[in-house]
């Protein structure tokens, strides 16, 4: 087993983690574990937990931040098609590592969260779509369902209840794109994970294998167990008024502590990044970081007191003077967002051009393809970013960059992936400008002066 | 000759009743030939093509779309080194090109001379806790150094067998070839 990094018992979801063999079920079953799925299976029903979830407040954490209750409240009641739960373990978020923190060390909080959820949406079997590099997780999940079984926890009758349960595992094979839903479902039937052009009928009338489907993240069904436990009410404890819960921050780059941290939404990212992960490395000052993945836009070094609301974040009230980037989400301008909790911490001496340019060759080897602006712009702006870099480039790299971040943004993509590749670069050049300037006009780079010079 | 044993030819034809559709079976299948053979030849696509009855075509476009399936022979013990920002951030690039010169490999095509070897950069591992990250024989390698890859390397090159926990990689390429050009960017397969 891996050292672990990042918060032991904490509030919610890690609250028995560094407990010994905390991954097998009769240590995590003494712990308290499996007492809610117990509760749920035997003495709920299926309106009432979807109640309870949706008072909890609980949002997905997958990235789209939309009401898990309500999400599961879309599901038919009766389908003459089985339906089905798809957890979404495909983690391909870059600075995103909670879900692999959260099935390597608990991988039965998932499985009883699956238990529950599945029971909730009335389906009989649940698919956990797991990326394939994944070893420990996938081999800790196999594992686990098999002592699930020979329990009786799944198969015809777990806790005694009519309700037949089946989980599967479905493992992927390296594509970023899989992690979006209908991409996802897409690779689940075998196919080249391309993301669907969702119009009705949507994933809850016609998902994988033309059946009723929910898609939900690791880590929002690891905390369905917790709030079927505790009830609705002691989770909306934690939190801001619309924001509610606890949630994973996978902390990496530049730091004295990286690690997976469980904080209460609404702290800061200063309580995150200088507190619970021990701030800048000696002797250096953060530059930049980005609150949710590499995917939400970045933000200066010195606003680390935004808070992590979901909702707060995307003011741009917290650029605090900082030039507004010209970003668009569903024609909605906003300073950053909470993402996948993925928090990317970058200090003086690192170039913000190379790390924009990093990324931009990330969003363009796994774009699928399917539309030209994301095709298309994210190879053109590698180019620039190339140009930039050698030394040879001039203004006219920028005004490239800057229409390739319009293009991408906006509704001209068919899936997120697009409009991350447009904020990458739009909140970068707005941030670091100075920076492109450098090297676009003079040919200088002033975080490897300040590395040779440290 | 078929390329795939009976046994594994077998596994593939059992696959299908355990999914709802056949489709879902292609990855799976792909995955117990690749096991076998090392990479995925033209020959081994269309024998799964054959034991699922689907088009070979419709396989060879699912093999060539994801990133951990090889369609060209790589190394018995192929590195996939974490190069995306966090693990940049920490030195990946520097630990890449150590990689690279230690096992004696110009790009990500070329398989080192004894064939035991190839290397390739990745997208984030979803390890960035552990930065930088490099997956190997089915195991993740933490914290990597210089150092750490060369004694990751000098164990596989001693006839003296594995630790325990270090799993099998996959059976060796047969043949290696001369280095070749990068390979295409798999949407334009
Ligand atoms: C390009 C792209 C990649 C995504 N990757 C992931 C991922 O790796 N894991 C995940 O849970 N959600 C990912 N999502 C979000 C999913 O589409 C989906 O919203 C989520 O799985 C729903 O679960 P939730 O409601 O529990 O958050 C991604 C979205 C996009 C556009
Ligand atoms: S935005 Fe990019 S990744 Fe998403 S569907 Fe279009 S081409 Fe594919
Ligand atoms: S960036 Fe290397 S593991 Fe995430």
């Amino acid at each position: 087993m891996p050292e672990l990094r990042g918060t032991t018992r904490g509030p919610v979801l890690t609250r028995w983690f560094g407990t010994e063999n905390l991954h097998s079920l009769d240590v995590y079953e003494g712990l308290g574990g499996y007492g809610a799925m117990r509760k749920a299976l035997t003495t709920m029903t299926h309106e009432q937990i979807v109640d309870e979830v949706k008072a909890s407040g609980l949002r997905g954490r997958g990235g789209a931040d939309f009401s898990t209750g309500v999400k599961w409240s879309l599901m038919p009641k009766e389908s003459p098609l089985p339906m089905h739960l798809v957890v979404n373990a495909d983690e391909s978020e870059p600075g995103s590592a909670k879900d692999r923190y959260l099935m390597e060390n608990s991988p039965h909080m998932l499985l009883e969260g699956i238990g529950i959820a599945a029971y909730a949406i009335r389906s009989h079997q649940a698919w956990i779509y797991i990326r394939g590099e994944y070893d420990l997780p996938f081999a800790r999940l196999t594992e686990a369902i098999g002592e699930m079984r020979a329990k009786g926890y799944v198969g015809d009758k777990p806790f005694g209840a009519d309700w037949p349960l089946d989980i599967r595992i479905f493992r992927g094979h390296g594509a970023y794109i899989c992690g979006e839903e209908g991409a996802l479902l897409e690779s689940l039937e075998g196919k080249r994970a391309q993301p669907r052009a969702w119009k009705p009928p949507y994933p809850a009338q016609k998902g994988v294998w033309g059946r009723p489907t929910t898609v939900n993240n690791v880590e929002t069904i690891s905390t369905v167990p917790w709030i079927i436990e505790n009830g609705a009410a002691a989770y909306a404890g934690f939190g801001t008024e619309k924001a509610k819960g606890t949630r994973m921050f996978t902390v990496s780059g530049h730091v004295q502590r990286p690690g997976n941290y469980e904080m209460e939404i609404g702290k800061t990212y200063r309580d995150l990044i200088e507190g619970l992960a021990g701030g800048a490395l000696p002797g250096r000052t953060i530059k930049a970081w980005w609150p949710g993945g590499s995917s939400a836009p970045v933000m200066p070094g010195d606003l680390l007191d935004t808070t992590t609301d979901l909702d707060g974040i995307k003011d741009v009230a917290n650029l605090k003077g900082h030039p507004i980037p010209p970003l668009n989400m569903g024609g909605r301008t906003f300073a950053t967002m909470g993402g996948s909790g993925g928090v990317i911490v970058m200090d003086d001496r690192f170039c913000a051009v190379k790390a924009a340019h990093r990324l931009l060759q990330f969003y363009a080897h796994e774009s699928c393809g399917k539309c030209t602006p994301c095709r298309v712009g994210g190879n053109w702006a590698v180019r620039a970013y190339e140009h930039i870099l050698s030394g040879e480039g001039g203004p006219e790299d920028i005004a490239i960059l800057d229409r390739v971040q319009e293009g991408l943004q906006g509704g001209r993509c068919l899936c997120g992936l697009g409009d991350a590749a447009g904020w990458v670069i739009a909140s970068s050049l707005t941030h670091f400008r100075q920076e492109y300037e450098e090297h676009a006009l003079r040919n200088f780079c002033s975080a490897e002066k300040a590395a040779v010079n440290a | 000759m078929p390329s795939l044993s009976e046994h594994v030819m077998e596994e593939i034809r059992a696959l299908p009743p355990q999914f709802p559709d056949v489709r879902t079976a292609v990855m799976p299948a792909l995955d117990l030939a690749q096991e076998e053979l090392g990479y995925l030849t033209p020959e081994a696509m269309s024998e799964v093509a054959t034991a699922l009855n689907l088009d070979p075509g419709y396989v060879e476009g699912v093999a060539t779309f994801y990133t951990l399936f090889h369609t060209e022979p790589v190394g018995k013990h192929r590195m996939y080194l974490c190069t995306n920002i966090s693990c940049k951030l920490r030195g990946a690039d520097e630990l890449l090109e150590h990689a690279m010169r230690a096992v004696g490999v110009k790009d990500f095509e070329q398989v080192s001379s004894d064939g035991l070897f190839s290397v390739e950069a990745v997208e984030c591992l979803g390890a960035c806790e552990y930065a930088p990250v490099m997956r190997l024989d089915h195991a993740y390698h933490h914290d990597l150094t210089a150092g750490k890859i060369d004694a990751l390397i000098a164990e596989r090159r001693s006839p003296l067998p594995l630790r325990e926990g270090q799993g099998e990689g996959p059976k060796p390429a047969a043949a290696v070839k001369a280095p070749r050009a990068p390979r295409k960017k798999k949407s334009d397969a």
